[in-house]
């Protein structure tokens, strides 16, 4: 827990969502001034029943602790998983209701 | 059983992330040269193999003068029947920031914030479901670099 934090709701069939990872995304040329290893998410999902309604694949230039924001076609009381690997392959999931 | 799966497995082996990714598509493994390409031009045709048109069915909205380049807001919405939607820049050594999948009969209405060192140009594709390409791009004027970090 505490590795995302996710907000999910759901008007008219339609489910406005808010995903915020806990991610450096450290950059190529950051990391190399910091001494590290450069690391940021490069691919993310949102499921609902396993059925795919979110999904971005993205580079370092997503600014650190990325916002998603995004709507798919749903309804409350389900619930949304989301998913995110980073370069080095770790991975999160966490899930949210639908309210 | 087991053939079925091996079956079943060929064709998404290029795309299969994880077990239960079961029609992920992750670009950076389908189309690696998207991420390493310098110029927006470049990234496009690593990503999709054509060339865009500028398309006013795109709304991108983005600030015209970002303070802090370390995040900056883009949202990105259209009516079009989108299969993909790609954001690039000029501004960062390598221009692909992120590619969006849209799932079947999904809404395209994304925002999500940025980093870009320096200002530049934001071009956004929205890939339609013929693979057609259209296009909208916004100058940004970035104050303080976000990629120094």
């Amino acid at each position: 827990m505490g590795n995302m934090k996710i907000k999910a709701k759901e008007k008219d069939g339609v489910v406005k969502a808010k995903v915020k990872a806990k991610h450096e995304m450290l950059t190529y040329n950051a990391a190399k001034k910091k001494g590290k290893e450069a690391n940021f998410i490069t691919h993310m999902m949102g499921k609902v029943n396993d059925k795919i309604v979110f999904e971005v694949s993205s580079s370092q230039f997503l600014s650190k602790d990325p916002l998603f924001k995004f709507q798919f076609k749903g309804k409350a009381g389900d619930k949304l998983v989301m998913t995110w690997v980073d370069l080095k392959g770790n991975t999160k999931t966490e899930d949210k209701k639908i309210k | 059983m087991m053939n079925r799966r091996k079956f079943l497995g060929l064709g998404l082996a290029a795309v299969a992330l994880a077990p239960t990714a079961v029609s992920a598509i992750d670009f950076r493994k389908t189309k690696p040269d998207t991420w390493t390409a310098d110029d927006v031009e470049s990234g496009i045709e690593a990503l999709y193999g054509a060339k865009p048109t500028a398309s006013d069915k795109i709304t991108l909205k983005a600030p015209k003068v970002a303070s802090n380049g370390g995040a900056i807001p883009v949202t990105i919405r259209t009516d079009i029947e989108a299969k993909s939607v790609a954001i690039f820049q000029d501004a960062n050594p390598e221009s692909a920031v992120a590619v969006f999948t849209v799932p079947e009969g999904g809404i395209v209405d994304y925002s999500v914030k940025i980093k870009m060192k320096a200002s530049g140009k934001v071009t956004v594709i929205v890939e339609d479901k013929a693979g057609k390409l259209h296009s909208a791009e916004q100058e940004i004027e970035v104050a303080l670099g976000g990629c120094e970090g």
